[in-house]
């Protein structure tokens, strides 16, 4: 049994899904035109994670060692179309502006890597603190990143003008090479730091 | 034998226990979920025919298999005390990254009361600017043909947006068109 706290830590900082795995690139990029879109598919993320990491956890010794990867699709998208009804019902404006991407969910590797990397070989108790960790890294990552180019490419942040009109906003880095800007510049940074504590 | 049985079991019992589940949320989640798109739908409606006390009566609908022309999704008869003061028409014209839903709202006269952008793909920063009651107040007013200033309407496009523009124009010309044509006796 693993130290919850430690496993936490792994998942945000150690390991962080984006900036040290970098998996689950495809809604990096492409949601994460703000700060409320970013966190929110990080949230959706982390949900989908957590309760399938511990159903995962629950049945592995259930699941055939051959048919896992079906099983675990099975489960991810059980949880995933749960969270589409959900957002649909109570949460309609984030469902406006994330509808498209809750459904590629299911084949986020991040989610898979985790069941297959993680929940598959651990205890249920651990699972869920893995799926927390890193869910909770998945959405700093996207909201930090969402934070960043919405500052820049269109002067708010969390939808309040920060930047007066005057001031000329950088388009491009609310579309998608923005994204790829934004990603490479944080990782430059965040590896920087992390090599000079190691040094 | 067992290499198969055993896994084929496990398959359809975990497929089986997710259909379940999916089915039970499904069910209960679907009033609230019609109740949130009909609370959107009514919500536009009234901003696109803003008079007080009005009631509206879906004439045609094409995802229930009526026929309309051209880009029109929908027709609502807007009714006030037993009158018919106007359309709310649904339209989905082309724009730059897919179709481009739009409700228009058009008086007697032929007229737009209202217009506004339900649902878009538009390039952020650029044609999704569209959903701006900078853009959106101007066709307030407008009559047929509605246009673009580039093509000799009133509307300004859009800056570096002109496809989404025309687009959004094209709808609204289309809704009043359909007004002008088919209003009055209805």
């Amino acid at each position: 049994m693993g130290n919850p706290v430690k496993i936490i830590k792994n998942g945000i900082i150690d390991e962080n899904p984006t900036f040290s795995q970098v998996i689950g690139m495809c809604p990096t990029l492409a949601v994460t035109s703000s700060a409320i879109n970013g966190i929110g598919m990080g949230l959706s993320t982390a949900a989908v994670l957590i309760c399938s990491n511990l159903f995962i956890s629950l049945l592995r010794k259930v699941i055939p060692d051959k048919v896992r990867i079906p099983c675990f699709i099975v489960v991810i998208a059980t949880f995933v179309t749960i969270i589409q009804f959900l957002l649909q019902a109570y949460l309609p404006s984030l469902n406006a502006s994330l509808g498209l991407y809750i459904p590629l969910i299911v084949v986020n590797c991040l989610i898979l890597a985790r069941a297959e990397a993680f929940a598959s070989k651990n205890s249920p108790i651990d699972a869920i603190f893995d799926g927390i960790g890193m869910g909770l890294g998945f959405t700093v990552a996207l909201g930090f990143l969402g934070l960043v180019r919405e500052f820049i490419g269109a002067g708010t942040l969390f939808n309040v003008t920060v930047l007066p009109d005057a001031f000329p906003k950088t388009l491009l880095f609310v579309m998608a090479p923005g994204a790829f800007f934004t990603l490479g510049c944080l990782m430059a940074l965040l590896n920087y730091f992390k090599n000079k504590k190691k040094a | 034998m067992k290499e198969i049985g055993r896994p084929a079991l496990v398959l359809l019992i975990i497929t089986a226990v997710a259909a379940m589940l999916l089915g039970i949320v499904s069910e209960t989640t679907k009033a609230a979920i019609a109740e949130q798109s009909a609370k959107t739908e009514a919500e536009a409606m009234a901003a696109v025919m803003p008079e007080d006390g009005i009631e509206f009566e879906t004439l045609y609908d094409v995802t229930v298999g009526d026929q309309l022309d051209g880009t029109i999704k929908k027709v609502a008869k807007a009714i006030k005390g037993g009158e018919t003061i106007g359309y709310v028409l649904t339209t989905a014209p082309s724009g730059f990254g897919g179709e481009v839903s739009t409700m228009v709202g058009v008086d007697m006269d032929g007229v737009v009361t209202g217009l506004r952008v339900l649902s878009h793909a538009e390039t952020p920063g650029l044609g999704a600017l569209a959903t701006s009651p900078d853009f959106y107040e101007q066709f307030v007013g407008a009559k047929s043909p509605v246009q673009v200033t580039k093509d000799g309407g009133e509307i300004v496009p859009i800056t570096s947006a002109t496809i989404t523009s025309r687009a959004v124009s094209s709808g609204a010309d289309e809704a009043v068109q359909w007004v002008n044509a088919n209003g009055g006796a209805n």
